[in-house]
């Protein structure tokens, strides 16, 4: 070996530049350029951005290993062990491996190196109980954890830079999550998967993006002036629709009283009808001017609250440009006769919608409700550019019947498209 | 000067340009729009006022020659204009980057010292590209790295472990080769000191009694007696690689025994095992010192057992790192080890 044709390349290059090249390599490809030649020895040591994932061992799928596992553990070690400097970003993702103890070592470890982005996802047969020193993280800007059990101790004063945080299976108690979201003054994005009975008072001046999924006995959003995007799934238990039963503030007010720069929707699941209970709201006194894209899914038209419901929700946007809205597939038996007369009654509502440019409906049964709806969009949307219509999948002999009812409805703009897309 | 000054600001001027100075004394000038898309044109420009006639022309870094300077305008002159779609700019970047590893890396030094990030970032991107899934020799080959490590340094286990089973099977083998070699080469000294009395003693007699031809016989012996010993060693080694195989499984689920780098003698059963060999290669060459004495060896034979030899120090004192990571980069097999050494007298190198 040994060969000589020419002077060396790149070694030579800036410490910053070959610090970028080697982080974007996976993290195995950027420890072995230790063994390239001398001058390559420890440059690897300073990258900032460590990320790990399954990769990073040969895991065979079939027989998993316990020493494939001892390796990925001893991997992690001794590239902590050898780094130097401060590393900005720890992220390890992987199915395989489990919590262990030597976890709440790397987080000690990494606690005092200024992590700003922290990312854990372990496997799935044991959860991660996040140690006291990851409240040490003074310098966290971003923090996703999957399937831990969190609590913060009595002294935690809160993560001062956070700016985004995601847990997902995390276990953690109402009070705790509040005092926690209450005391990261920076926060804009929050995402809360998968939780079982939270009941959720919301206070963060800066929260831009929020996002919420999972079994949410109440959502109240007490203090969230500048949110932009909402997108909210409930899941709703037998138990949890008992306990809304007996609320009697409207649990739309909740959500929404106070959101007024919101400019996207969705809403998954149980969503609508999470909303519709509670007394009616009536008519808001704010508008919510900024709001432009609505998405509810699973919508039960057959509901009249829920259905009066959306109508709010739509009429009470005066600039909403896009609209979807996909049928609940639930019904396919009516349960009472439709009361149709109930859009004689509301009708005379100020209810243009005077920038609407897309509808999509999604999921429709054909149901009484529905089409009156459809006919109460097009009537209603003067510049309307297109109307696309889905019919549910099992629907088989109603779609024809759909078809000739929508072709007599009248349409408020000459440009509005029509589309009825076949499943 | 005044007049340079006032040229700076000539209103009628329809399309301006600025003059660049690459560090051969090459001068050309570039549209105004294009050259100031580079931060650090851009700079001179408007702190120091110069770039705007032939005489103050931009003293651009020694890192940008003509051609990477030429290659960077072409960017420059490419994304400066704002109405290109995302897509246009993904698609002339992509093109733009196929050149050859030389011309990247000179690139990418170019467009630091501009200090033009968007071009900086393409480019590491292009190389890590490059980088990824080769092995080191590969990579040494690519950007012409000397291989200056010592065998040592590249041994060491945890600097560049990816914990791959193989390689840390590999790198306790070769902690006891090391071993093995340090020994071999304790007990060769003592041995040749021990081998020289013995012969001399033999010579002295034979030449008493048959005078000079006898050396040569002795000397015959000799290597036959290594020849011997080579071959023992070779049974040893092939042997002891299986046993170390299962060994390392069985020390594997124990758990986390951890090599330590520079010091290998870690586990218990691997110096015992070291020392067992040690005795055997004592014993086998008191043996072969009784028996050799009387064998005839022709010519031919000689021969072959002289390449063997050679052959096999060369093996042992050289090859092993170079061999391992040969056969690494090869991939998928299980018993490297056992197979090289069978095959000694076939050995390439």
């Amino acid at each position: 070996m040994g060969d000589d044709f020419g002077p060396d390349l790149i070694s030579d290059l800036p410490q910053i530049i070959i610090e970028s090249i080697l982080s974007r390599l996976p993290i195995r490809d950027a420890v072995r350029t230790s063994i390239l030649s001398s001058k390559w020895r420890y440059k690897w040591a300073s990258i900032t951005e460590l990320v790990f994932d399954d990769k990073c061992v040969d895991f065979d799928d079939r027989t998993l290993v316990e020493k494939d596992l001892v390796g990925f553990v001893r991997f992690i070690t001794s590239t902590l062990f050898l780094h130097e400097g401060p590393i900005h970003k720890f992220q390890l993702i992987s199915s395989y491996l489990q919590c262990c103890p030597v976890v709440d070592q790397w987080i000690l470890f990494l606690s005092r190196k200024d992590v700003k982005e922290l990312v854990i996802e372990l496997g799935e047969r044991a959860w991660f109980r996040a140690p006291s020193c990851l409240f040490n993280f003074k310098k966290l800007t971003h923090l996703e954890l999957v399937r831990c059990e969190f609590e913060p101790p009595p002294f935690f004063t809160g993560f001062l830079c956070l700016k985004s945080l995601c847990l997902c299976q995390v276990l953690v108690s109402a009070e705790a999550m509040e005092s926690l979201i209450s005391s990261c003054p920076l926060l804009e994005s929050l995402e809360l998967s998968y939780f079982d009975g939270l009941a959720l008072n919301i206070c963060a001046p800066n929260l831009k993006y929020l996002c919420l999924e999972g079994e949410f006995k109440d959502i109240f959003l007490q203090h969230t002036p500048l949110l932009k995007s909402l997108s909210v799934a409930i899941y709703m238990s037998d138990d949890i629709a008992e306990y809304f039963e007996q609320g009697s503030t409207s649990n739309f007010i909740k959500l929404f009283g106070s959101v007024l720069r919101l400019e996207k929707l969705v809403g998954r699941i149980y969503f609508t009808k999470y909303l519709s209970i509670g007394n009616d709201p009536g008519i808001l006194p704010v508008r919510h001017v900024s709001l432009k894209i609505i998405e509810l899914y699973q919508v039960s038209f057959e509901d009249m609250k829920e259905l009066l419901l959306v109508l709010r929700l739509i009429t009470n946007a005066p600039n909403l440009t896009e609209l979807h809205i996909s049928g609940s597939s639930n019904t396919l038996t009516a349960v009472e006769a439709p009361d149709l007369d109930f859009w004689k009654k509301e009708y005379p509502w100020d209810c243009t919608l005077k920038r609407l440019k897309v509808a999509k409906m999604t999921d429709m049964s054909g149901l009484p409700h529905e089409m009156e709806f459809i006919k109460f969009l097009l009537a209603n949307s003067p510049v309307l550019k297109m109307m696309s219509i889905a019919p549910f999948a099992y629907v088989m002999d109603g779609t024809l019947n759909m078809l000739i009812e929508l072709l007599r409805f009248r349409r408020a703009s000459a440009q509005a498209e029509m589309l009825f897309v076949q499943v | 000067m005044s007049e340079a000054d006032m040229a700076v600001i000539k209103p009628e001027m329809m399309k301006s340009y600025i003059w660049l100075q690459t560090a051969d004394g090459l001068i050309q000038q570039v549209e105004q729009e294009v050259a100031m898309f580079c931060p650090m044109i851009c700079q001179e420009v408007i702190q120091k006022g110069v770039g705007s006639s032939k005489n103050y022309a931009i003293s651009l870094p020694q890192r940008v020659n003509p051609a990477m300077l030429s290659l960077i305008l072409d960017y420059c002159r490419f994304h400066q204009v704002p109405g290109r779609s995302n897509k246009e700019r993904k698609s002339f970047d992509e093109k733009f980057i196929r050149m050859d590893t030389k011309r990247l890396c000179e690139l990418t030094s170019a467009a630091d010292s501009l200090q033009l990030k968007p071009l900086v970032d393409l480019t590491s991107r292009a190389l890590a590209r490059i980088i990824e899934g080769k092995t080191p020799e590969e990579i040494r080959e690519i950007f012409h790295l000397p291989d200056d490590l010592t065998e040592e340094e590249k041994l060491e286990p945890l600097k560049n472990t990816t914990d791959d089973p193989r390689i840390r099977l590999l790198n306790r083998l070769y902690a006891k080769k090391r071993k093995e070699l340090k020994e071999r080469e304790k007990l060769k000294n003592a041995g040749i000191g021990e081998e020289h009395v013995d012969d001399r003693s033999v010579d002295d007699l034979l030449s008493f009694i048959n005078g000079d031809s006898k050396m040569t016989k002795a000397s015959k012996n000799k290597k036959k007696n290594r020849r011997r010993k080579g071959q023992e060693k070779n049974a040893f080694l092939t042997e002891s690689m299986e046993t170390d195989k299962m060994e390392t499984n069985g020390l594997n689920s124990v758990g986390l025994d951890v090599e330590h780098g520079i010091d290998c003698q870690a586990s218990p059963s691997e110096s015992s095992k070291l020392q067992d060999m040690e005795e055997d290669i004592l014993a086998r060459k008191v043996e072969f010192d009784d028996g050799d004495m009387d064998d005839e060896i022709d010519p031919a034979l000689k021969e072959k057992i002289d390449r063997e030899v050679e052959d096999f120090a060369r093996i042992l004192k050289i090859d092993w790192p170079e061999r391992m990571q040969e056969i690494l980069s090869l991939g998928q097999e299980r018993r490297p080890v056992h197979s090289s050494l069978n095959g000694s007298s076939s050995l390439r190198k």
